[in-house]
């Protein structure tokens, strides 16, 4: 169907692939790089929360232990940081399974105050981590690197790979490669056979049940397997950073990440990277006002709920079919 | 047995402040299924607001609590108004109201940075000393926490119980289209629901901040614990969110004094997972039955 036309889907992959080529700021690829990382993250939100139904608060918690276990590796086993960026995907999808299992059987409302507090568990129980395990002669370090965090756990080594010079190209392009492989496992769920189950249970549940759609089963699977992704951003953040910090599990970035899924328009998997962009947009010019991020944020979180109801890509849909409308009675007149 | 009664003077200090977040979390979820994430900024509210009172107006205790009250009113009502109101008939709305208030939380957090500065300050109304009973320890303010969040339960149990606008409350959290059939102002009920479960937010906050210290962020940590009485208890039950506040405070505090302290939510938590997977609609919830 898609490879009768132009496959207009993939057409984004071009400028994408260029961009990084035709700019020469350090510090706007950066910020591109971070945009892979949160677009992937979103993606696999919007699987969980948009399409799954599943109110998780926990997605940000999924990321961090993807990032923690793809650091512990390199630091405490030496292992190669791709190899530990695998470890890290693997503990995020065994930590979701763990979440799933214990949240799932919840509904709603329940499910979002169980997995914050999970969440918020995860960054007490690591900001309040004195306990010495690495010790050397003049430091004490504990096994998370407690509130300072873990640092030399090793990176890609792009800057031995490709020298000095295209050393964030490669950054970029692993980034991207990442979120692509995210974005063909979300169309991939949502048209498949677990999308599909989801829009049964959704559109009339009673009868969705009654024909053997199991709610727990189905939602259990997709919030283990999002976390594939998910796990493997946040080992890829812990390798390009080349520190992690408990600041990734602050409540703060969990609301500037779900104000992303949320302006960008729930259940779209193309709203979630617009609201990628507009957030770092809006982020960049509040960077200006220091003291006024929390409440920017805030405001932008309250705007979004109030005004965009169903997100830009909602707003954007609304657009085009209302021009469409107006093309088709200006050809009848 | 000493060890034994100490944490148990603690445990019933913080039981009874997570028992009044509780119960003000509860009824807004019982009367409108609002689950209010701007709580614990309006519990810092509280907390500011009877600190400036003491220090800038030179009041009392009681007159700077009765203010903090007040303010804590006021925030229920705002929040009302500027976003339960609009929502309401929105699809969704129990996620969009979470989403909404954490962004109202977050304002009124920075506001209050920007005020007082991000430095923990001394709440000037808590009292010092204590008595000591055969080695145990019972500071003053510790009697005087419990002695006023039981105050304060009580009048709002009768208040609830015995009065005709308690009895409207009821009636619009049992079902409001039936309330609004008898003649029971819904509306006006969910704003007084709203105010109600701010002042009692704001009453949390300031006998929070008289044990530990006011700082801007104070409130979250013990938003989440009400929240998760809550849940235990099974979301909208007020007296059954009591029950789980003094079970799971004393808990807590056991967890803090055998172990440390830095384990005490993360045990609570772990202990109401258990909990709900054995009773999944919370210890007091009724059975879940589900019209499809």
């Amino acid at each position: 169907m898609m490879l009768k036309s132009f496959p207009w889907r993939w057409a984004w992959l071009l400028p994408a692939g260029v961009v990084p080529f035709v700019l020469d700021s350090p510090y706007f690829m950066g910020q591109l790089v971070i945009m892979w990382i949160w677009a992937t993250v979103v993606c696999q939100w919007n699987l969980v929360f948009g399409v799954a139904g599943i109110f998780s608060l926990a997605q940000l918690a999924v990321f961090a232990v993807g990032a923690y276990a793809a650091a512990m590796t390199g630091l405490y086993l030496g292992w190669s940081f791709w190899l530990a960026m695998l470890v890290g995907a693997a503990a995020s999808v065994v930590f979701s399974l763990l979440i799933g299992l214990a949240c799932l059987r919840l509904r709603g409302a329940y499910v979002a105050l169980l997995t914050i507090a999970v969440a918020q568990v995860l960054y007490l129980v690591i900001t309040t981590d004195t306990s010495c395990v690495l010790q050397n002669a003049f430091t004490c370090a504990s096994l998370t690197g407690g509130p300072r965090g873990l640092t030399d756990f090793g990176d890609f080594g792009f800057s031995s790979l490709l020298g000095y010079r295209w050393r964030m190209h490669g950054h970029y392009f692993l980034a991207m490669l990442i979120f692509s492989a995210a974005m063909v496992f979300s169309s991939h769920v949502m048209n498949g056979p677990m999308g599909l189950a989801f829009r049964a249970l959704r559109d009339n549940e009673a009868y969705a049940r009654s024909r053997g759609v199991q709610l727990f089963k189905t939602q259990l699977k997709v919030f283990t397997v999002s976390a594939v992704f998910t796990g493997l951003a946040g080992a890829f953040y812990a390798g390009y950073f080349r520190v992690v910090g408990a600041n990734i599990l602050s409540t703060n970035q969990l609301l500037f990440v779900l104000s992303m899924l949320i302006l960008g328009g729930l259940g779209r998997p193309w709203g979630a990277f617009m609201g990628v962009i507009a957030l770092m947009i809006i982020d960049e010019g509040l960077k200006e006002l220091v003291d006024w991020r929390l409440g920017g944020l805030g405001l932008t979180l309250i705007l979004g709920t109030l005004l965009l109801p169903e997100g830009i890509a909602g707003a954007w849909e609304q657009l085009r079919l209302h021009m469409k409308a107006r093309r088709a009675l200006g050809a009848t007149q | 047995m000493q060890d034994l009664l100490q944490v148990l003077v603690s445990g019933l200090t913080l039981a009874a402040m997570y028992a009044l977040s509780a119960v003000g979390l509860s009824l807004c979820w019982g009367s409108m299924n609002v689950l209010n994430m701007a709580h614990g900024a309006i519990m810092v509210v509280g907390g500011y607001v009877c600190y400036s009172a003491a220090t800038f107006l030179g009041s009392g205790g009681p007159a700077s609590f009765a203010m903090a009250l007040a303010a804590g009113a006021a925030m229920g009502a705002l929040l009302y108004l500027a976003l339960v109101r609009p929502l309401r008939q929105r699809k969704g709305f129990e996620t969009l109201i979470i989403i909404a208030s954490f962004g109202l939380g977050l304002i009124i957090e920075n506001l209050i940075l920007k005020t007082y500065g991000a430095y923990p300050i001394a709440q000037p109304i808590a009292l010092e000393g204590g008595w000591e009973f055969e080695q145990v320890f019972v500071p003053y303010q510790n009697a005087v926490v419990l002695a006023s969040s039981s105050l304060i339960l009580i009048v709002l149990a009768l208040f609830l119980g015995k009065t005709r606008t308690g009895r409207a409350i009821r009636a619009t959290s049992i079902s409001a289209p039936a309330a609004q059939l008898q003649g029971v102002p819904v509306r006006r009920i969910y704003l007084l629901v709203m105010m109600l479960s701010g002042s009692l937010a704001a009453a949390s906050g300031v006998l929070l901040s008289t044990l530990t210290t006011l700082a801007p962020t104070m409130g979250y940590d013990p938003m989440l614990k009400a929240f998760i009485v809550c849940v235990a208890a099974g979301l909208g039950n007020a007296s059954g969110a009591l029950f789980v506040a003094l079970l799971l405070g004393v808990f807590e505090a056991a967890v803090g004094f055998y172990l440390g302290v830095r384990f005490g939510f993360s045990f609570l938590l772990a202990l109401v997972i258990l909990s709900l997977i054995w009773r999944p609609s919370g210890l007091f919830g009724g059975k879940d039955l589900q019209r499809l």
